[in-house]
């Protein structure tokens, strides 16, 4: 909602009120200013001129050259208009300004003849579109001032940002109305009161849809003239950003900022039988066209203002071009209506239309107010327009509510609010803006809504006003006096919380990628049609294709983030995300979410570790499993390895992924049940995303792991006694897994054995071609007694034989 | 030989005397009092020397070594460590090289400040839920009183999955979720993410929001106002000057935006503030009274409050961050400065 401080003063002396204090109060009402302007300020260089004398241009008919009085000087100025004429007050743009569409005016030759400026058209000074001569000023405007000063264009803006509740302030009354009251001064309208027409038999008005029409009204001016309006009014409408049409179209549009009640003038020579009919289309009634010029196509809910033969308006939204007002018009049929909301809301979105006027409708219009501003506008038409208004009308009145009245309880309205309060102050606050009270009991008042305000219905929209109109910075800062409950955190939260904070301890980043993706990735990804990953929660009324499908992998969005950072030359990237994917569970159902955390690694392992002492290396398949083996132990799950439920297992015959490499590829299991798996992704797929360089990942399921039980925090006595290390070399076939080694060894569950590890791993030119050396590190150690060589020579002859006959293995001599 | 003892004596001690660098030490050592030092050198000879003055000889010698081995001690533990014995001239520690530590990663600021919210809440007793970002309609807008074709609706650029199953558009639905199957007294925060249709410079299609009500006998707006009131001082760290105002939400009423003093300007205005020296950074309200029929609690016996806000325009405010598209572009030169 929009208004100028100037027009505000029309209703509520705003005499020694900054705006900015203006702003504020309006703010703290809940009416929240947006932005405070001062108005045509580019026109701040432009003067008004005298046109002293004129005579033809020597060298071209249709130019003028012309004497005009600025101030004390006396100018030269070519001239093009064809209005151009000695007398005439006019505007000047005199050489350095620059007009509203930026044309800089200089000082020229015009066919060989100086001009010293130029004298302004409304559009070029970007009042209105009228481009037919120049500016012709009310000849008692003084010549030599400031064009903005002489017309009383300087103004102040308001902006306000209305909540949808308060309809009542789509009008500059309405906004009037709160001012007077914070401020304590009286409001004043133009019309405060209007008498019952009798019905007048000049047209006649057919409501067929009363439900979706509360109220009609109608009135006819005859012999009017259609032209421009005055500047007072036109100056109204440009401050506010609305362009000036004529007198008619001006008066509603001047009358619905006033009241916040629509209107519409048809010609009335136009409508066809003198008859309105408010109804629904009629089959063949499918297409129609608005003011705007444009083809709309009707549906048969659309709700229509009718003649006696075809709709002549889009009800409650924008007028048609059949019924259109235009030079020639001589009778008005001005419509003040109240539409149901609701019905002009559907209409308005089916339409993609929306009008001030559909605005207003679709918040709330008091059906109360219709005749005020009818009466008005009625007025204004006899005034400018030069009309006659008909004696009497039409009044169809469906909708009238009985008179609203509520109780309000003094000591609920303070307990709500923690605030004392007492029947003086509240009555004080609500009269101030036009409710009425009466005291009911001791605890008790009857409040009487004014039937503009069609938000309040009930005793809290009354609390809410008490709490607006005393000040929501009256009410103390209290704490709440609650019982001490302890709040429970669910297991996800803590998993997921501690989860962050491992990861970014070994050097990975947090992402978070939108929940909507692309189907396309997945395709990338080279997914088969009936991968379930491929079922999509689809968005009806997505925002593009990029983000047309709820995710069903954390992974796409990933390796977004890793082509993103290499372009920006990041040379390490170690990113993870924790978050949903969504699968489909039937139609109007909600899908499934399940957590997921993934990971993705591409380029430098050190990062932004000091390179001096971390040499630039690539990540590995093993930096990925790493994170996951950090996650996992952290976690404290119940261990990993060959003799702990949680494990890692190369992928079973048949575990296939199009994306990943089959021989980088590992998945996480909990006994029988994957629970995440790590990989390599293959360059293929890598060069889909535009990424050039290899790129690992890991992708668990969260859901799963928050199931994991994990080991309890339990003292083991410290070692009394020394260990012994041993290492082994053995020398076996090259495709014998290094880890299979050492979980044979501890399967053989020998007691002295503490640890086993693995050191090195070697393949090369001193040991034979097709074999490989695995060092392992053997860790022994007795809770009775110190080991002896010979105990741990038993035990170590024993693994030494046992990995030799299992793997057809040698021990590595030397 | 007792003369030669004597001059190893002095010349040793002025010797030590000049070292002025760690790395000489070790050749000092090796020079005098290494196996085939020195000192070695005369010991051995001692056995050329007459039985009567070997005694006398050898005592001396032992002294003069023990002496020189506690004054060369001791300028080893001036001049600091000792090289380790077998490594040769052991370099001196250049001390501007940089520590040495693995790089450690960050945690998004979405998921900082989101935490950092979650446990001022905490801390006030508020236990977290986290609910569906894929809601249905009735708990989105029906439950919070907002029926089909209300003008809020307009506040909430909606993207659908089907006709009654939406992306939540706030936190709110959690309300209305948590009310339905538990009594009061409750004190709940809702964390989670959002969706709206709507893209440009101030808005991505998601975001974040927290959600948080308190519902018990005899709570009042002026609760509300305590409660928001140590969360802003928290959050931002100062005894900063707030202001509630009337505004409008279907669900609470009354309701109330929360602005904080410009933190950029401290309320003298600017860009950021709109030149208004307030800062907009929560919705808040009473519980309206729909919205507790609908869960089955009467309104005559129950009060609450409710507020909600965006986690990202927090984080843009406490870290200064001026563009909203950054946060979902995950560009390591962002993620690493928080």
């Amino acid at each position: 909602m929009k208004f100028t401080i100037d027009w505000l003063n029309e209703y509520v002396d705003t005499e020694g009120v900054t705006s900015a204090e203006l702003a504020d109060h309006l703010t703290m009402l809940g009416l929240e200013v947006d932005a405070v302007t001062e108005i045509f300020q580019d026109l701040a260089p432009i003067k008004t001129a005298l046109v002293v004398s004129v005579e033809r241009h020597p060298d071209a008919d249709s130019l003028s050259l012309c004497q005009v009085a600025v101030g004390a000087e006396t100018l030269q100025i070519v001239c093009g208009a064809p209005n151009v004429r000695a007398g005439l007050v006019t505007a000047i743009a005199l050489p350095g300004t620059t007009l509203p569409g930026g044309i800089k005016i200089k000082k020229s030759k015009v066919r060989g003849i100086e001009s010293f400026g130029m004298l302004c058209s409304e559009r070029e000074l970007g009042l209105s579109t009228r481009h037919s001569g120049i500016m012709e000023l009310p000849a008692d405007i003084p010549q030599g001032q400031s064009f903005i000063e002489a017309l009383g264009l300087n103004d102040t803006l308001v902006e306000v940002d209305l909540t949808p509740n308060r309809p009542d302030c789509a009008s500059v009354i309405g906004i009037a109305r709160e001012v007077a009251g914070v401020i304590g001064r009286p409001l004043i309208l133009p019309v405060e009161s209007v008498e019952a027409q009798p019905s007048t038999a000049a047209f006649s008005v057919e409501i067929e849809s009363s439900e979706l029409c509360p109220r009609y009204g109608a009135r006819l001016v005859t012999g009017v003239t259609i032209g421009p309006s005055p500047w007072w009014l036109r100056k109204r409408l440009l401050s506010i950003g609305l362009r000036p049409i004529n007198n008619v179209v001006d008066i509603t549009n001047l009358v619905m900022m006033e009241y916040g009640q629509p209107l519409h003038a048809f010609d009335f020579h136009k409508l066809a039988d003198k008859k309105i009919v408010v109804r629904h289309p009629r089959k063949n009634e499918t297409d129609f066209t608005t003011l705007d010029g444009v083809v709309r196509k009707l549906d048969p809910d659309m709700l229509m203002i009718c003649d006696g033969e075809q709709p002549v308006a889009v009800a409650g939204i924008m007028g048609g071009m059949n019924s259109e007002v235009s030079d020639s018009t001589t009778t008005i049929l001005l419509e003040s209506a109240c539409f149901n909301s609701i019905s002009i809301r559907k209409t308005a979105r089916k339409l993609n239309l929306s009008s001030e006027a559909s605005y207003r409708f679709e918040r709330g219009v008091d059906p109360g107010g219709c005749l005020l501003a009818m009466e008005r506008a009625v007025m204004l038409l006899c005034d400018i327009a030069g009309g006659t208004a008909e004696l009497g009308g039409v009044d169809k009145y469906y909708g009238q509510k009985p008179f609203n009245t509520l109780t309000l309880r003094i000591k609920r309205t303070s307990d709500l609010l923690g605030i004392p309060l007492d029947y003086e102050i509240i009555e004080k606050a609500l009269t101030s803006i036009g409710f009425r009270c009466k005291q009911k009991d001791a605890d008790s008042l009857w409040v009487g809504a004014p039937s503009f305000r069609v938000d309040i219905e009930r005793e809290v929209d009354l609390v809410e006003e008490v709490a607006r109109l005393i000040g929501y910075n009256t009410i103390p800062t209290t704490l709440p006096t609650v019982q001490l409950r302890y709040p429970e955190r669910d297991t996800s939260r803590t998993i997921r919380a501690e989860i962050g904070t491992l990861l970014t301890g070994i050097g990975y980043f947090e992402a978070i990628n939108y929940s909507f993706s692309a189907e396309k990735h997945l395709q990338w990804l080279g997914l088969a049609e009936d991968d379930p990953r491929c079922r999509f929660v689809r968005l009806i009324n997505p925002l593009n294709e990029e983000q047309s499908v709820m995710r069903t992998m954390l992974l796409p969005g990933l390796l977004e983030n890793v082509q993103r950072n290499i372009n920006f030359q990041k040379g390490a990237i170690k990113l993870f995300e924790i978050g949903k994917v969504f699968t489909p569970t039937g139609d109007n159902e909600q899908p499934l979410e399940k957590t997921r955390c993934a990971g993705v690694l591409s380029g430098n392992r050190f990062g932004e570790s000091s390179h001096y002492h971390f040499k630039e290396q690539d990540v590995d398949i093993l930096d990925a499993k790493g994170a996951v083996e950090c996650l996992l132990h952290e976690l404290r799950f119940l261990g990993v390895g060959v003799l702990a439920p949680l494990s890692f297992a190369l992928p079973e015959q048949g575990r296939m992924e199009s994306f990943t490499d089959p021989l980088q590829f590992l998945v996480i299991k909990d006994g029988e049940h994957e629970v995440g798996y790590l990989a390599r992704i293959i360059p293929g797929v890598l060069r889909k995303f535009g990424i050039k360089q290899d790129v690992f990942f890991f992708d668990l399921d969260l859901d799963a792991l928050c199931q994991l039980r994990s080991v309890a925090k339990n003292f083991t006595s410290l070692p009394v006694f020394p260990a012994v290390n041993r290492d082994i070399a053995m020398l076996v076939p090259e495709h014998v897994a290094a880890g299979a080694l050492v979980d044979a060894v501890l399967q053989t569950r020998e007691p002295l054995i503490e640890q086993c590890e693995i050191f090195d791993v070697y393949q090369g030119s001193k040991i034979q071609q097709g074999y490989k050396s695995v060092a392992l590190s053997v860790t022994y150690r007795s809770a009775q007694k110190t080991l002896t060589e010979k105990n741990v020579e038993k035990v170590h002859v024993k693994i030494v034989n046992m990995l030799g006959s299992k793997f057809e293995g040698t021990l590595r001599e030397g | 030989m007792e003369q030669e003892l004597l001059s190893l004596q002095a010349e040793a001690r002025k010797n030590l005397d000049q070292i002025a660098e760690q790395g000489q030490l070790e050749d000092f050592r090796i020079r005098y009092l290494g196996r085939k030092g020195q000192f070695s050198v005369i010991m051995r000879e001692l056995g050329a020397v007459s039985p009567e003055e070997r005694p006398r000889l050898g005592q001396l010698a032992n002294t003069i070594k023990a002496e020189i081995e506690k004054v060369f001690a001791e300028k080893k533990a001036v001049l600091g460590s000792s090289p380790q014995s077998g490594t040769k001239g052991a370099a001196l520690i250049d001390l501007s090289l940089p520590g040495r530590y693995p790089e450690r990663g960050r945690l998004h600021p979405v998921t900082q400040i989101m935490n950092e919210v979650c446990s001022i809440f905490e801390a006030l007793g508020f236990s977290v839920a986290e609910g569906p970002d894929v809601e249905h309609d009735h708990y989105n807008f029906e439950a919070l009183n907002i029926p089909a074709h209300h003008p809020a609706r307009d506040m909430h650029d909606t993207f659908y999955v089907s006709d009654s199953i939406l992306l939540r558009t706030h936190t709110s639905p959690m309300q209305a979720r948590i009310m339905e199957s538990q009594q009061p007294p409750l004190r709940v925060i809702a964390p989670g993410k959002v969706y709206r249709c709507d893209s440009d410079i101030t808005h991505t299609p998601m975001f974040h929001q927290v959600e948080g009500f308190l519902v018990d006998t005899k709570v009042s707006f002026a609760d509300l106002k305590g409660i928001l009131t140590v969360f802003t001082q928290k959050m931002f760290d100062k005894d900063l000057d707030l202001r509630f105002r009337p505004s409008f939400f279907p669900f609470t009423e009354p309701s109330a935006e929360v602005d904080i003093a410009c933190v950029i300007c401290g309320g003298s205005g600017c860009r950021v503030c709109k030149q208004t020296g307030w800062l907009e950074i929560l919705g808040a309200g009473m519980i309206d009274p729909e919205v507790f029929k609908m869960v089955g609690y009467d309104p005559e016996i129950y009060s609450g409050f409710a507020f909600g806000l965006g986690i990202e325009r927090i984080a843009m405010l406490k870290y200064g961050i001026n563009d909203i598209r950054l946060y979902y572009e995950n560009d390591l030169r962002f993620l690493s400065q928080f």
